[in-house]
Parts: structure tokens; C-alpha cells; sequence
């Protein structure tokens, strides 16, 4: 029997905030264990929670980000569960309202299709404390890092809409995308800013039922968490066709192993409305004040690369989906860079020279005014590609301006054809076997030509009226 | 005296001025003040020191009020088993006493003590710093001899608080002393709210009211057909807070760790078991029972709930203010102690579940009766007050 996968994901995103969800603590998990703590974080007796507006504005700015309806009227309640990572009993969660319903992300699947796999809701909570089983000697210990408690979280809960690994992945990357460039989170897997689970069923292809799920934990990378689902999928086809029952329960990835194996049984406690956060409305004005907040979203401005400044479709994708790039080609164009120029020298030459040089582009030297005056020199054919990736070079090694470097360099092209001419002709004179073979309709022997006359010119020879003039003369010759 | 007190404060400073100066006022050690004992007459925090001052204790330290100590109290402030709250005040040891009002606690224990009791409104004075168990439900409540002293009280300790976002930020409110035209003031009996007593008790509560119409009041019966579900909605309610709310109260850090456990998570489990008492530990697993097993008829009490709350506001419009009888004298019969609890608190809870303020005031001398409550519309606090100031200066011979 074929089967096909039904897969949903919950995905925890940690806000970027300066402080936790309920109190002023620093949003630090990083520092030595327990130094971000307070009372309410701790849950000494008396202390109360304090919703962060700034969380509740980063969770805001994500749901719009992702096309989801804030609700009017959202409210915290109580998951229960005692672990010593939750001193208090229950974790502060929004089960029964949540922050937003729907919204979906576009995605291009395997076949290239476009599909949209919905967001059922997305809901703000906190998270809880850190675990750290060592041992002392031959002494088990449990120690608990309450820096993590408190820290401000949204979960994304989609559809069972996925079917393959590769459209959970797609949809992943996408949501990476959209989600840092409303600055709500930097949503790095690798970091634990952003936490994937699945939930993955199969179903004889064709079918719409629905069938027990498994959850599938601690994928660490977009990379795992198709792996994971791929390794899943094929464990439950073959349980099933051995006539084994799939059973609802956690698995763990292991990353080494490339295999998940039973955790636990799924938990699922009581959620109670929790009495002390108060209920929160947001009013329409509110709602219209955060989506004003809300940067262009990478589909939008890769829709307005095309029909503004002609890019292909790939190419205005490549050059939105980061706010950084997408804002340095804007400035680019601004300097009056023309589109394709721009386009190409960002995406061949500058964003991989900043990658090497571990800078980032918005903090490089190379700023979007130096590579424009750079560019348009280019364009206007006075120095040519060669010389501009020197001068690109030398932009990031010093503070002179292009103008300066090709003055300095004399990288200025010569494009003026009787300073060409005697070079050419003294090229052809010293290369008589190639203009035989150019003469004997063998094509490469021009490109052989152009070289050796750039070489000639020391690399400064504007190698389009080089080609120009050098037929021109060959077929003179050959006639 | 020391079976009154739980704490006594070793530095009383007497303040030189401010709005309360040279008034005692004693609290519950429910009630943080920073390095006091404050186990909440739990073994579960039975070494737990407070850290800081709860606003409401800020509130009266600037105000130059002078703190004696703590009282005993019962675990978590629930009912008023080993309590001896309103003690000090009968013995005029304070001035007044500030007990959190999770059923109706402050209440019985002014009639108890035959002292006034308040119960404000919910949400006007902030938690921060209180240990509660039904935050839903709980107020901090003040009992004390005299009301002028339970005015000045509220007005100091009400108001908003950074550290408490359940109290809606708004202007001062007023608390000031207001008039009151006994004849265009109707005051409402709930005719379902004396379906319980006794008929010597129901003779003794109309002839209590006999006061009201002396002094010119409107007395009026109002129907309020569901009045007893109050109670049953408080006890489900209730427990499954107070479930989650203790559910911190681990007795690892702040109580007794319990010895000769296998591994952490007997040890949590066993330490948990050994720090609360069979009432409030049969409160807590009633309140689990519900979360895990009853969720459904947990959401039927919260729609009962907002239902008992539109119709409170509806007798409003009927009465100006409500009578009530404060109950509790008479043995249930009830098979277990929260059952019996819940009977004794029958007629106190309404207030709880609807965050209405009520004051309680004790008989007149000499009088056979056992006080009654008086109940006012939410925030209604101050007018509340003005109408038990109305009634004990007639008593006084007062107009």
C-alpha cells in the first residue's frame, strides 16, 4: 500500500525582548546560572505576574507578520504539570484564547507548486526553568537555571497541512524569514530561539482520514527536522504494514544516530484559566497602530522588485528575503545604480566578500554610497569587471573612495580605439599561428587574442571594443 | 496573649506623622512585611521570611501607622480553623486587623468577635505581596471597632500598584464620608438568602433589621431564586485555584524536606504530602479532581459564575443596598470538614464570587442578634461605609 504523510508543527519562537514575560529580569539564559532572577520568576509566595508590553507588542508584530487575525479578547491560563522546572505548578500559557487564529505562509513545494499551509493559531507563554543533570563524583545531581523562566515565547500551531519533510522545511526557512524581518525574534534553531516539534501521521494515499500522531522532538536545525519527519514516516509505514498500531506518544531525534526513539507518553495536563493575568483586549486602533509598525513583508517587496525595477522573480526573492540585503540594493538604486548591475554585483561579489570577511552588511565598510559610485563607474564602462573587483578589495581595506583607488591604481579602462589600435596591431604581428586559426574558423583563437591584447594593456583595455576592433581588423585579413 | 499572636514586632516605630499615625494595625502572617515570618500558617513555609513589603504594607508604613505583629491564622488564610482573627481587636489590643476575605473570614470573625468587618471591593486593593490561595475570589479585608478607622484604613491601602496589573489603573477614588437619605434609600432582604434558617433564626434576623425601619429606611424582599449556587460555584471555583495557586508550595525550600526518600521526585512528592493539613489538603485534591477529571463541570461553575454576577447587578436596580443574615451558628451536620466549612460560610461566599463589597455589623448591646452584612453594588465601597456610620451613630442616639 502507498502512503502519505500528514504533518503538522508546533514551532516555539523566543521573543526579542530585553526583559521576561512577567517581570523586569533580563531576558539573558545565557549568563551564569540564576543571576536573572526575582521573586515573581522564582514564585515566592505573594508575587504576582506583570504581562511585558513589550512582549505582547513583539507577539503582536509576529501574528500580523504572518497574516494572522489578532483576537479582541485573549487571556493567560494555567497548563498544571509539577516538574522542578516549573516551581509554581503550571505554566503560564494562553490555551483557550489565544493571542491570534489563521493566517499561513506561501510556500513553493517540490513539484514548484505554490501552497499556503495554514496557521491554525499562534499564542504567547512562558517559558521554564533549565534542567542540568551532572555528576558529582558518583552522586547524581539536578541543578536548575532559572534564567530561562519567564523568558517570553509564542508558539505557531499550523495545520496538519504539510505532506513531505520538504514542505515542512520550505515552510521553516519562510517563516525564519518573515519572522526576523518584523524583528520579533532572530528564530535561530541552532541557538534555541527557535524550537521545532512535529506531529506526524500517515494515511493510505488518497484517504482524508485522520490517524494516531507521533510528536517528534529536539531537532536542533531546519535540516533535522526533515530528517526527522522522513526517518518518522518511514518507521510508521513499516510498523503499519507489519500490522502494528501506532500509539500516541514523544520521540526524540537523535541527531547522531539519524533515529527517533520513544520518550514519553504525550502529556497532556488541565489548562485553567489563570485569575491573576489580567484578560487582553486589544482594541481595533491598537491592532491598526502595531500593523503600521509592521515592515514590508519579503513577498510583498520581492512582488515590488519586479514590477519595479525588473528583476526575475528568483532574483527579487534572492535579494528580499533579508531586510539588510533588501535595504542595501534599495540604497544601491537610490545612488542610481542601474537594477541589473546592482543585482548581480550584490549577489556574485559583495554579500560573499562580507560572508568571508564575517562582517555583516549592514555594519561593512563597504557602505551602499561607496559601491554605488564604484557600480556606476563600471556601467559606464570606465573601468571594467576585472578592475572592479580589485577596487571592491581595496573598499573594504581602507577608507578611499573608488575614484580614488582607480586613480591611484590607474585602473581607469582604455577605451579609446587609437590607443587600442597600435596595440592590437602589434598583438596580431607577434601571434601570426592564431590569426592563421581564426582564419581557419577556428572561433577560440579570438578569445586567445582579446587576452593577449588585455594583457598587453595591463588589464585596463575595455575587453567590448577590444572584441570589436579585433573582428573587424581579423576579417579584413582573412579577406 | 501570645495564643493571639503569631509574630510580635520587636521595633514598633511610632511614626511622628502622617494619616494613620498612632494607629495599631495588625496583620496575618498571609501578609508579607520584609523579614517577618511569613508561613501563612502553612508548614509548608514554615521558615519562609518575606523578602519585601507588600504594597498595602508600604501603604501604611508611610501613612505612620504602627504594626504590633501577626495573628494566628488558618492554613492559607482558608476558613477559620486555629484563627484568631478579630481576637485582638475584641480585646482592644489593635485598632484593627487586616484579614484576607477568601470565603468570608474577616466577616465571621468580627461577628465572632462581635467588631465590624469589611470585605471591599475586588480590585481596588492590590495583592502584591499578599499569599493568597483563590485569587479570584480574595480581598484583603479589615476589621476593627470603629468605621472611621476602617475608612481611613481603605482609603490609605487602596489604589493602583505597578506591581499589580489586576488593579485597573484610574483617579483616587473617593472614600469620603457621603450623605445618606434614609428615605430614598431602599434596602433589599433576599428572600433565598433566609431559606436556611431556623424559624427562631429568621425571627431573630427580621427583628435585627427592625433598626433600618425605625430609622426610615425602605425594607423590601427581593427574589434571587439561585442564591445558594453561589456557595457550590465558590467551593469549585475555589478549589481548583487554590489548586494551581498551591501547587508552588512544594515544602522543599521553605518547609520540612521530608527524610528517607529514594531519589528528587519522592522527595518533592513526600514533602508536599507531609506540609498541608487534612482541610486544606482535601480542598487542594477537590480542586485537582476537577482539573483533571471534571474539567467540563469546572467551565459550568465559571458560566454559573458570570451568570450569579449579572443578576447581582439587576438587584441593584431593585434595592440600593442588600441585608443579610452572616449565618454559620447553627451545626450542618455536614460529614466532613469542608463540607462543614462551606455550611458555615454558606451565606458569606456571595460577595467572594461576586467581588461586591459587604460590611458586617456586630448587634447593639444588649441586642439578642447576631449582626448581619450589608451588601453594596461593586465600588460602591465608600457609600457602603457611610450607611454603617448611618446605623451605629443611631445607635448611638445619634440622627
Amino acid at each position: 500500500m502507498e502512503f502519505e504523510a500528514v504533518i503538522g508543527l508546533e514551532i516555539h519562537v523566543e521573543l526579542k525582548c530585553p526583559t521576561k514575560m512577567f517581570c523586569d529580569c533580563p531576558n539573558r539564559t545565557s549568563d551564569e546560572p540564576n543571576v536573572n532572577t526575582c521573586p515573581v520568576c522564582l514564585w515566592f509566595p505573594g508575587a504576582g505576574p506583570r504581562l511585558s508590553q513589550d512582549a505582547l507588542e513583539k507577539a503582536a508584530l509576529l501574528c500580523l507578520g504572518l497574516g494572522a487575525e489578532l483576537q479582541p479578547r485573549s487571556a493567560f491560563d494555567q497548563k498544571v504539570y509539577y516538574y522542578p522546572d516549573l516551581p509554581k505548578g503550571y505554566q503560564l500559557s494562553q490555551a483557550h484564547l489565544p493571542l491570534s487564529k489563521g493566517g499561513g505562509i506561501e510556500i513553493i513545494d517540490e513539484d514548484g507548486q505554490t501552497r499556503r499551509p495554514r496557521i491554525h493559531h499562534i499564542h504567547m507563554e512562558e517559558d521554564v526553568a533549565k534542567l542540568v543533570h551532572e555528576m558529582e563524583g558518583r552522586l547524581p545531581i539536578s541543578l536548575v537555571d532559572f534564567n530561562r523562566a519567564g523568558v517570553p515565547l509564542v508558539e505557531i500551531v499550523t495545520e496538519p497541512d504539510f505532506r513531505s519533510p520538504y514542505q515542512a522545511m520550505e515552510f521553516l526557512k519562510e517563516l525564519r524569514t518573515q519572522v526576523r524581518s518584523v524583528g520579533s525574534s532572530e528564530c535561530s534553531m541552532e541557538n534555541g530561539t527557535m524550537r521545532v516539534d512535529a506531529n506526524i501521521s500517515i494515511r493510505p494515499k488518497g484517504s482524508d482520514q485522520m490517524n494516531t500522531k507521533v510528536e517528534v522532538k529536539n531537532m536542533n536545525s531546519v535540516r533535522h527536522v526533515g530528517d526527522a519527519i522522513a526517518y518518522e514516516i518511514s518507521r510508521q509505514s513499516a510498523a503499519v504494514q507489519a500490522g502494528e498500531a501506532v500509539v500516541l506518544h514523544t520521540r526524540l531525534w537523535d541527531p547522531d544516530k539519524k533515529v527517533t526513539s520513544p520518550m514519553r507518553a504525550k502529556f497532556s495536563g488541565p489548562c485553567v484559566p489563570d485569575p491573576m493575568v489580567p484578560i487582553i483586549e486589544l482594541s481595533p486602533e491598537w491592532i491598526e497602530k502595531m500593523r503600521s509598525r509592521l515592515p514590508e513583508m519579503p513577498a510583498a517587496r520581492a512582488e515590488r522588485f519586479v514590477k519595479q525595477h525588473g528583476l526575475t522573480g528568483e532574483e527579487a526573492a534572492l535579494l528580499s528575503s533579508d531586510s539588510e540585503v533588501a535595504g542595501y540594493f534599495e540604497g544601491l538604486i537610490g545612488e542610481g545604480v542601474p537594477p541589473r548591475t546592482a543585482t548581480h554585483w550584490l549577489a556574485t561579489q559583495l554579500i560573499p566578500a562580507v560572508k568571508e570577511r564575517k562582517q555583516e552588511l549592514g555594519t561593512s565598510p563597504v557602505t551602499p554610497a561607496r559601491f554605488a559610485s564604484l557600480l556606476k563607474m563600471l556601467a559606464k564602462d570606465e573601468i571594467n569587471a576585472n578592475a572592479a573587483r580589485e577596487v571592491l578589495i581595496q573598499l573594504f581595506n581602507g577608507n578611499e573612495t573608488p575614484e580614488e583607488i582607480i586613480k591611484a591604481r590607474g585602473f581607469k579602462q582604455v577605451s579609446d580605439p587609437n590607443a587600442l589600435d597600435s596595440l592590437i596591431d602589434k598583438v596580431l604581428s607577434a601571434q601570426p599561428a592564431a590569426v592563421a586559426d581564426f582564419g581557419n574558423g577556428q572561433g577560440k583563437a579570438l578569445g586567445f587574442l582579446i587576452g593577449q591584447v588585455m594583457q598587453a594593456s595591463g588589464g585596463k583595455a575595455n575587453p567590448k571594443i577590444i572584441r570589436e576592433m579585433l573582428t573587424r581588423k581579423l576579417g579584413s585579413i582573412s579577406n | 496573649m501570645d495564643s493571639i499572636f503569631w509574630y510580635k514586632n520587636p521595633d514598633v516605630a511610632a511614626a511622628k506623622s502622617g494619616e494613620l499615625k498612632g494607629l495599631k494595625i495588625l496583620i496575618q502572617p498571609n501578609i508579607s512585611v520584609a523579614g517577618w515570618p511569613t508561613e501563612a500558617g502553612s508548614k509548608a513555609l514554615i521558615n519562609f521570611k518575606a523578602l519585601e513589603d507588600a504594597t498595602i504594607v508600604q501603604k501604611l508604613r508611610q501613612a505612620g501607622a504602627e504594626m504590633p505583629g501577626s495573628s494566628r491564622m488558618s492554613e492559607f488564610g482558608l476558613g477559620l480553623q486555629d484563627s484568631q482573627a478579630g481576637e485582638a481587636v475584641r480585646q482592644k489590643i489593635t485598632d484593627a486587623e487586616l484579614v484576607l476575605d477568601l470565603m468570608g473570614e474577616p466577616r465571621l470573625a468580627a461577628a465572632r468577635a462581635s467588631v465590624c468587618g469589611f470585605k471591599p471591593s475586588y480590585g481596588i486593593i492590590s495583592q502584591f505581596g499578599l499569599i493568597g490561595l483563590i485569587p479570584s475570589m480574595e480581598c484583603c479585608g479589615i476589621l476593627s471597632g470603629n468605621l472611621k478607622t476602617m475608612r481611613d484604613i481603605l482609603k490609605t491601602i487602596a489604589g493602583p500598584d505597578e506591581r499589580d496589573f489586576s488593579v485597573p489603573e484610574e483617579k483616587t477614588r473617593d472614600f469620603s464620608l457621603s450623605q445618606i437619605d434614609p428615605q430614598k434609600t431602599t434596602i433589599g432582604i433576599i428572600k433565598e438568602a433566609k431559606k436556611d434558617l431556623s424559624p427562631d433564626q429568621e425571627r431573630i434576623f427580621l427583628s435585627s433589621i427592625e433598626e433600618f425601619k425605625k430609622a426610615g429606611f425602605c425594607l423590601k424582599e427581593v427574589s434571587f431564586p439561585e442564591f445558594e449556587l453561589f456557595s457550590l460555584v465558590h467551593n469549585m471555583v475555589g478549589s481548583v485555584e487554590a489548586s494551581s495557586c498551591a501547587g508552588r508550595y512544594d515544602s522543599v525550600r521553605y518547609g520540612q524536606r521530608a527524610p528517607g526518600a529514594k531519589n528528587w521526585n519522592e522527595m518533592y512528592l513526600k514533602s508536599r504530602e507531609a506540609a498541608f493539613g487534612p482541610f486544606l489538603k482535601s480542598y487542594l485534591i477537590q480542586g485537582a479532581y476537577f482539573q483533571f477529571e471534571k474539567y467540563e463541570e469546572f467551565e459550568d461553575a465559571c458560566r454559573i459564575r458570570a451568570r450569579l454576577v449579572s443578576k447581582m447587578q439587576q438587584l441593584t436596580s431593585e434595592a440600593d443596598f442588600l441585608v443579610l443574615p452572616v449565618s454559620g451558628q447553627a451545626s450542618s451536620g455536614a460529614v466532613t470538614p469542608l463540607a462543614e466549612t462551606y455550611a458555615q460560610f454558606a451565606l458569606t461566599t456571595f460577595a467572594n464570587v461576586s467581588g461586591q463589597p459587604v460590611l458586617y455589623l456586630p448587634p447593639a448591646p444588649g441586642a439578642v442578634h447576631a449582626g448581619f452584612q450589608l451588601a453594596g453594588p461593586r465600588l460602591s465601597d465608600a457609600r457602603l461605609l457611610t450607611l454603617g456610620g448611618y446605623i451605629l451613630n443611631l445607635r448611638q442616639g445619634g440622627r
